[in-house]
């Protein structure tokens, strides 16, 4: 049996059809790692050819397919300082405007899920702490979620290795971090400063709490819903957030194509989403 | 001033609720003066399969958009015909807003929506007809294709064909080719159509 294979032309049919349904773009150059994952569908699938599996793919009213090859489309990989941009844009932007409108001294709050093992609210308390001078006149709250209670656990634990941190300035690392025989540990300062919580972002008793936000980073996990659930979870974070509170979502990911609801705001450090001031 | 921890995400419990959560309160609080209230109050409808009517008789009237967006959201999860029906309805109405709202709702109902699709797209108002053609976009359906090529071969209205051709160019097959040649015909003195056709053809052959 002939190898299957991926034509320029399907390439880019392909890319033009992930885009429209994901927001995810494919550049040229992943040309490799999408046609790998493409005939490995295609085999698995019995479909044949690029062709057939490309109809599948459209067509299946589950979506099924369409979602597990958005999981093997995604890298499912996380470290401390990833998407720096968005956290340069939450000091210099996002909490100026915030605390330029906040009209008592309660603290600012900010909610960061998927927690995965720990690595972005971590770097969120290590970002204000090294480089937010507001730091000093404002009390900060950072609660992060996830629906997976052993990462949890390991989130809280604080024990990360050298690829975690590699993207850290060295006298960051130094400073909140103590190397033992093969790892990182995150001192304790930063381990009481975040709230670990277990949420379904899908289950609506266990997010119904979860209100008065000032900044929620919602990263590189809706890519993993269907279009329904993206949507709610949209709905969810409007509830969270409180009139003028900003969203961050992963690089890949656009809020315009999953809710309305949401103002863009565009910062010189990075694109996020708004809750209209007017909102109620 | 630092970096502080708190405790106060904890899950609501029921019996600090000032009403109960059961259907009929809810749909009271579809009615409330507070957005937030009838933001919950349509999400939390989600449960009960029965709501759909009370849902959509907010819907015509609701004006905060946050709240139309909740009850578009619960209309698909509910799936029901009373809120297929009332999704047609939207379809039908002057707001621009809502009519979106109701078109990128159904798209995410194929099931419940293709046993009326036929009628959608035989409707007497040729707007209705391009937004079921509109629906089709994104509607994950096998019949979409037949639906699209039997628009092109009987639709009066040169608008509906142009927007099922400019579909078909994207999803159409070696299937719809001579369909597309028939409707190049029809409309032999309309640019925009032999524009179209031929581009879709060229797509399909290419693809």
């Amino acid at each position: 049996m002939a190898a299957t294979s991926i034509s320029e032309l399907d390439f880019e049919k392909f890319r033009e059809f992930f885009y429209r349904k994901t927001d995810i773009q494919f550049e040229p150059s992943k040309r490799y790692f999408v046609d790998k994952r493409l005939v490995e569908r295609i085999e698995l699938t019995d479909s044949g050819n690029f062709r057939t599996y490309f109809t599948k793919l459209r067509f299946e009213a589950s979506g099924e397919e369409l979602q597990l090859l958005t999981n093997l489309m995604t890298i499912n990989e996380t470290y401390f300082f990833r998407e720096e941009y968005q956290f340069q844009c939450l000091v210099k932007s996002m909490l100026p405007d915030i605390t330029s409108r906040k009209s008592d001294s309660s603290p600012i709050r900010i909610w960061a899920i998927p927690s995965s093992s720990g690595e972005e609210p971590y770097s969120i308390a290590i970002y204000l702490l090294e480089y937010w001078a507001g730091i000093k006149n404002w009390d900060i709250e950072i609660i992060s979620s996830d629906i997976d209670t052993k990462i949890l656990t390991q989130a809280r634990k604080g024990l990360y290795s050298q690829r975690s941190v590699q993207y850290l300035p060295e006298n960051v690392l130094r400073k909140y971090f103590k190397r033992t025989a093969e790892n990182y540990q995150i001192c304790d300062d930063l381990r009481e400063a975040v709230e670990f919580t277990r949420v379904n972002l899908s289950e609506r008793a266990d997010t119904r709490a979860y209100r008065n936000f000032d900044v929620i980073f919602c990263r590189n996990l809706l890519i993993y819903f269907d279009d329904v659930s993206r949507k709610t979870a949209a709905e969810t974070f409007y509830d969270a957030l409180n009139p003028g509170g900003y969203i961050c979502l992963g690089h890949s990911e656009s809020m315009s194509r999953i809710s309305s609801l949401y103002k863009v705001r565009k910062f010189p450090e990075a694109i996020v989403y708004q809750k209209p001031l007017e909102a109620k | 001033m630092a970096l502080i921890k708190t405790q106060t995400a904890q899950p609501v419990a029921e019996e600090e609720r000032k009403q109960s959560r059961d259907c009929a309160n809810l749909i009271v609080a579809l009615e409330d003066d507070n957005p937030t209230v009838r933001r919950w109050a349509a999400r939390d409808l989600t449960d009960f399969p029965t709501a759909s009517a009370a849902l959509v008789n907010r819907l015509q009237r609701e004006e905060d958009v946050s709240v139309r967006e909740i009850i578009l959201t619960t209309l698909t999860s509910l799936g029901d015909e009373v809120a297929v029906a009332g999704l047609v309805d939207c379809l039908r109405s002057e707001g621009v807003s809502l009519r979106n709202e109701a078109i990128e709702a159904m798209k995410q109902l194929p099931d419940e929506v293709a046993p009326i699709m036929q009628g959608l797209l035989a409707d007497a108002n040729p707007d209705v007809r391009i937004f079921a053609v509109n629906i089709l976009e994104s509607l994950r359906h096998p019949e979409v294709e037949s639906w699209l090529v039997t628009v092109i071969d009987n639709d009066p209205h040169l608008n509906v064909c142009a927007t099922a051709v400019d579909l078909l160019g994207e999803v159409g097959s070696s299937a719809a080719r001579e369909a597309l040649l028939r409707l190049k015909a029809r409309y032999a003195d309309e640019p925009y159509i032999q524009f179209a056709t031929d581009l879709a053809i060229k797509r399909i052959t290419e693809g």
